[in-house]
């Protein structure tokens, strides 16, 4: 502690001392640009093809920054002209920067916000349709006629482009990212892996094993079933309705194909028998007690022991953490593992909860605005990021025989050493540079084997899968986590995700007042439906709130956005 | 001036008598006193200290095992990792330098600024007292929201420099309250007996009232001092974009926002299938917020000094 | 007492401190400070007020204050209309108003009997160690208070073994533990902070007073009630009253990181409210309008305790 003190001390009278040359910030500004443009000099001799433009990018979204020397950024530049500084979102809301951006009217070069109709109404957008016109091969691989014309705003022009959800020829995913009931592998194992269809027959497993099995090999008690409720992340509780019922994940409605109408889930009876069989479950005990006053952060230590047998979540709220802390610990050995359940509330219904499609938001994209240097070659540069396999491969995978191996096959996999490496952050900051959100494709590559993104490729999914888990996907006859949750492969409605929309109420519309107000009601409402000892008095009073919030109002906005599908 | 160094010769001299007194007074009911008071200390010492020391292990413990929980005084599974991490950002140094600078420029400016103010509506002649303590008052309570403030600042010409760390956070009326308060509380005949000399008002803030001050100057600079140390929201809003001017507490923030965004947002996780790493946003707080806390506890020290002297001009007891 | 009444008769003085040209040219320094402080004051503070404005508008950033339009008191309407907002109010007030209590009464006792510690070194060591919990951030610290409280947690366990309870209760469930819970997490993080201000006042105590006191027999609680209480009050009602303007600002981190669905009647604030209803719609207005009901009761808090101040001879704030 003392050596660390002293070392603090000196490391301090050394920036006291360096103090006289940054109190002149003009200096340090120069001479980093100096440094930029020697690097660039350096580019320019090797590769002979023009300049390299450092473009500056706001994200409106949490994310890590690259370093200014980063290496894979670096050799972007040195072939394809562009080094994008890329700024990520802190400590505010994606409005309140937004807001503050057209405040001060000085635009980055790109943006990428979750706002961008106000940048549209502030004229900090340059128009993409003629640059999308020049670049017809883009144009017709990157989107549909149609998904083309969802972008186009009422002034009659497209101001941006999603980067994301596209997929490139087969899909690999093998995940099912989206929600589900989540069973652990050793509870199917003890019960002989039997179909599981509703939610009658999920609880009964659950009962049945942890009658059979009250704790774990180490003496830890088994909690049957949680569900995490804090704050936004209350929505697994939420809309599990939808799915319940046969829906897809339209998000905050359901919507009737045949009849084309918006139906409210949350009055359904398939909602009710939700929270119903919830109630039971939580009065005989099988639900953790702590369910409703848990946080992420305690929910996913939880979860991380192994003790959890079952939850239902959404596969990235959970799954990325928790997998890394079973492998460390050993539990994926003991079949702590989830697995992907597609429940109904009737037997021998179909079930929607994975999307195969690509859901493609027209809310959010990467722009170009006002500010720009040279839009010519941004826009250029976007293209080359979709269109461009090397570039999208160097995003991605990294340096070959650096950061991948390929093997004689032409598959591109890496070594666990590598593997470590790209997951460690310090190398990710100082060598990898994804720009993730530049256009960019999941699905199979250009070169027909291998996946545009490593975490798809199949080999880099089996290597990483425990016994338990093989033998259950065996069990069921099933590769993967998709296979597994078994929903009907069926293309969603050009309005899909419904959830795009709502997202994007306003309090200047009733419809988006009653939304918010629904929302709070039901954060109080469903843990209590969830933990009351007299249902049907709760349901009731429940419903009487819910009514007060005039849920109508919402639903007649989104009924007026489905019709325009018509 | 010979007024003043009467005074404290005065103390001093008030303080070694008690100390000779010491003993002769010593209680019954003054031991009971001492027992339940040094119980109290230890008490609060040990509720405050667990929580820190706490911080402190799972600051040095592996990510992933830090998230089974029931670390306690001690890491589990020693790891500097989280360490590497906060010290390895890019920006680090620069964010270091920026901040010492707008810590000791702050502080300093501050400090007189709001000195200087607090004399003035101390005076008890000085004609606008009450309304410019009342128009600084208000200030406390009002305020026109992130917009507008921007927009001032840019039409400034503050956005993107330096200075919008320290000028327009140069006068807090809350800290200029603290110094009238103890101001205040100075007899009125040190000002009196200066000004019959001939004394003006000038004189008498640098030569009489401020050496009595230290303490309450002490004080506000900590104050001021943490405020500076801490800030990150202003380097955000205002330098977004200037990597030059950033500074410690923001960079610390980029890189907590950007671990919590491997569990974060929905569409940001969903859409970009995330790289999990052995840090977890628990330990890298943990880290960030030793970090931070380190260079105040070491600064702590030459602040205290004051107050002890003040303590033991006015505080030793029997 | 002596000390009261001079004060009162000097402040009697000063009212009769009238302008003329003689007392303007005597206080010429004064007041050219006051002039400079006062333009950097319109400046910063007041002119950011224009600000306002928005609450009346239908506020788009891109379209700016000039260009919004203006829709009256529509905003205003729907936050007194709205029966969640009256509760928000109240949950507000009544957090603000019982942080305010426990954490002034936690902070004083802490500085006085720290003050009663004779040796130095134990006194430096509780004190660097009781601000401490003050740089731990809010997400920090309400971990650590989620882990005590849970149901397997210490405060459960402890209950449990000495029988004051047969199950363990879960206590973020229960709507009316969450003020309590709030106020001792304020209580915790706070009170070695906030009493740095105190102890500062009590080193401007004259030794002679306790010299005094020792000779006339008096014990030490009897010295802390009759010496240290009194010589310390002016800071204290100072701080009371400053602090009473910010009872509206009872926070919005602890809450927003304690509160769930189950407890939110009573957990959510006007800032928890301004965010979910202004920030993340999008809608500046809302948050602008609640942002001026804030001020305004503010400074009617501040200007009624003032005005109680003056009818009662305590130390007033302007």
């Amino acid at each position: 502690m003392k050596k660390k003190l002293l070392t603090l001390l000196l490391a301090s009278a050394m920036l006291a001392s360096t103090l006289a040359g940054c109190g002149d910030g003009a200096g340090a500004e120069s001479s980093s640009v100096q440094e930029g443009e020697s690097q660039g000099s350096v580019a320019e001799e090797q590769q002979s093809s023009g300049e390299v433009t450092d473009f500056t990018m706001f994200i409106t979204m949490p994310g890590s920054e690259i370093n200014s020397d980063n290496e894979i950024a670096q050799m972007i530049a040195d072939k394809w002209g562009v080094k994008i500084k890329e700024t990520w979102l802190t400590g505010q809301t994606a409005a309140e920067a937004t807001g503050t951006l057209i405040a001060s009217g000085e635009y980055p070069d790109y943006i990428d916000s979750d706002e961008m109709g106000q940048l549209v109404d502030a004229g900090a957008l340059i128009p993409l349709d003629d640059y999308i016109d020049q670049y017809p091969e883009f144009k017709e691989t990157w989107f549909t006629e149609a998904e083309w014309e969802k972008f186009r705003q009422p002034d009659g022009h497209i101001y941006w482009i999603n980067p994301f959800g596209n997929t490139m020829g087969e899909s690999t995913a093998t995940t099912h990212n989206d929600e589900a009931f989540w069973i652990q592998v050793r509870v199917l194992e003890w019960a002989g892996y039997p179909e599981i269809n509703t939610m009658d027959e999920y609880f009964k497993v659950l009962e049945d094993y942890v009658k059979a099995n009250p704790t774990m090999e180490d003496g830890t008690e088994n909690i049957p079933y949680t569900i995490l409720c804090e704050d936004w992340r209350y929505f697994c509780l939420e809309n599990a309705g939808e799915f319940l019922a046969g829906y897809p994940n339209d998000g905050s409605v359901i919507v009737n194909k045949e009849t084309m109408t918006i139906e409210d889930y949350n009055v359904s009876e398939d909602t009710r028998k939700y929270f119903e069989k919830l109630n039971e479950a939580y009065n005989n005990g099988l639900i953790d007690t702590e369910f409703a006053t848990q946080t992420y952060d305690e929910y996913i230590a939880k979860l991380s022991t192994g003790r959890v047998l079952g939850m239902i979540d959404q596969w990235w709220d959970f799954a990325y953490t928790v997998n890394d802390v079973f492998k460390q610990q050993g539990l994926d050995l003991k079949g702590c593992n989830y697995v992907p359940l597609g429940l109904t509330t009737e037997e021998g219904m179909e079930n929607r909860w994975h999307t195969y499609d690509d859901t493609v938001n027209q809310a959010s994209g990467v722009a170009i605005t006002v500010d720009c240097k040279d839009p010519d070659k941004a826009f250029k540069f976007l293209v080359d990021c979709a269109m461009d396999q090397e570039l999208h491969d160097l995003r991605f995978w990294g340096v070959k025989d650096v950061d991948y191996s390929v093997d004689e096959n032409g598959l591109y996999y890496r070594t666990e050493e590598q593997r470590m490496e790209c997951a460690d952050t310090s190398y990710q900051a100082s060598h990898l540079c994804q720009y993730s959100y530049m256009p960019q494709w999941s699905g199979t590559s250009r070169d027909g084997k291998n996946a545009n993104k490593p975490e798809e490729q199949t080999s880099e999914f089996q290597n990483g899968m425990a016994e338990p888990l093989v033998n259950c996907f065996n069990a069921y006859g099933a590769d993967n986590y998709v296979d597994m949750i078994g929903s009907v492969v069926e293309t969603n409605g050009p309005w899909f995700p419904m959830y795009s929309y709502s997202n994007n109420f306003t309090t200047d519309t009733p419809g988006g007042v009653a939304w918010a107000k629904m929302g709070e009601i039901k954060h109080e409402w469903l843990p209590k439906l969830v933990m009351s000892s007299n249902f049907d008095s709760t349901w009731d009073e429940y419903m009487a709130a819910y009514n007060a919030c005039k849920p109508e109002d919402f639903i007649a906005e989104m009924q007026e956005i489905l019709d325009t599908f018509k | 001036m010979e007024k003043t160094a009467n005074m404290t010769e005065v103390k001093t001299t008030g303080g070694t008598t008690k100390k000779k007194s010491k003993g002769i007074k010593t209680h019954y009911d003054s031991k009971i006193f001492t027992v339940i008071n040094s119980l109290i200390m230890i008490i609060f010492v040990v509720v405050t200290l667990y929580p820190v020391l706490n911080t402190v292990a799972i600051s040095f413990n592996d990510g992933i095992d830090a998230v089974r929980g029931g670390i306690y005084l001690w890491p589990r599974k020693f790891a500097i990792k989280n360490y590497e991490t906060v010290l390895a950002m890019e920006n680090l140094i620069t964010g270091a330098k920026i901040t010492v600078a707008r810590t000791v420029l702050g502080t300093l400016s501050a400090l007189v600024v709001n000195a200087l103010l607090a004399f003035v509506v101390s005076r008890k002649k000085f004609i606008f007292k009450s309304q410019l303590s009342l128009f600084w008052i208000i200030t406390m309570y009002v305020n026109g929201g992130m917009i507008p403030v921007f927009l001032l600042y840019r039409n400034m010409h503050l956005t993107g420099t330096f200075w919008v760390y320290v000028i327009p956070g140069m006068v807090s009326a809350w800290n200029m309250l603290v110094i009238r308060t103890y101001m205040q509380g100075l007899p009125d005949s040190l000002e009196e007996s200066a000004q019959l000399d001939g004394a003006g008002y000038m004189t008498v803030f640098m030569k009489i009232i401020s050496p009595l001050c230290k303490p309450v100057y002490a004080t506000v600079a900590l104050f001021v001092a943490v405020g500076q140390w801490n800030s990150w929201f202003d380097a955000m809003l205002y330098n977004r974009m200037k990597t030059e001017y950033t500074t410690l507490q923001y960079e610390l923030m980029k890189l907590l926002s950007s671990v919590m965004q491997q569990s974060g947002s929905a569409a940001a996780a969903s859409e970009r299938g995330a790289a999990a790493a052995a840090i977890t946003p628990l330990t890298i707080r943990a880290a960030a917020t030793v970090v931070t806390i380190l260079p105040i506890i070491c600064l702590y020290p030459f602040l205290q000094r004051y107050f002890v002297t003040g303590l033991t001009i006015g505080g030793v007891k029997e | 007492m002596a000390q009261e009444k001079k004060k009162t008769k000097s402040e009697k003085n000063i009212g009769k401190t009238k302008i003329t040209l003689k007392e303007v040219k005597r206080q010429k320094s004064l007041l050219i400070i006051s002039f400079f402080v006062t333009v950097y004051g319109l400046i910063f503070y007041y002119w950011p007020l224009t600000g306002w404005i928005m609450a009346f508008q239908n506020f788009k950033p891109a379209k700016g204050i000039l260009g919004s339009k203006f829709i009256g008191l529509d905003k205003f309407k729907f936050l007194f209309e709205d029966a969640v907002f009256l509760r928000v109010i109240r949950n507000t007030f009544c957090m603000g108003a019982l942080n305010l209590i426990t954490t002034t009464i936690t902070a004083i006792a802490f500085a006085v009997l720290l003050n009663e510690i004779r040796s130095v070194i134990a006194k430096k060591t509780v004190q660097t160690i009781s601000y401490m919990p003050h740089f731990l951030s809010w997400i920090i610290v309400t971990g650590i208070l989620h882990d005590a409280l849970s149901s397997t947690g210490i405060i459960n366990d402890l209950l449990m073994r000495i029988g004051a309870i047969t199950a363990p209760i879960n206590f973020f469930a229960h709507p009316k533990y969450f003020w309590p819970i709030v106020a001792f997490a304020n209580c915790w993080k706070e009170t070695g902070w906030n009493a740095i201000i105190y102890l500062a006042a009590i080193t401007s105590i004259n030794p002679d007073l306790y010299e005094a006191a020792s000779i006339d027999g008096a014990g030490r609680l009897q010295k802390i009630f009759h010496i240290t209480l009194p010589s310390i009050k002016p800071t204290i009602m100072i701080l009371l009253m400053m602090n009473i303007g910010n009872v509206l600002n009872a926070g919005f981190e602890v809450q927003y990181l304690l509160g769930n669905g189950l407890v939110q009647k009573v957990s959510q604030t006007i800032d928890i409210y301004v965010l979910n209803w202004g920030i993340s719609q999008n809608d500046f207005a809302l948050g602008t309008a609640a942002g001026i009901f804030k001020s305004v009761v503010s400074i009617a808090l501040i200007v009624i305790c003032n005005q109680i101040a003056k009818h009662t001879g305590e130390e007033r704030l302007f």
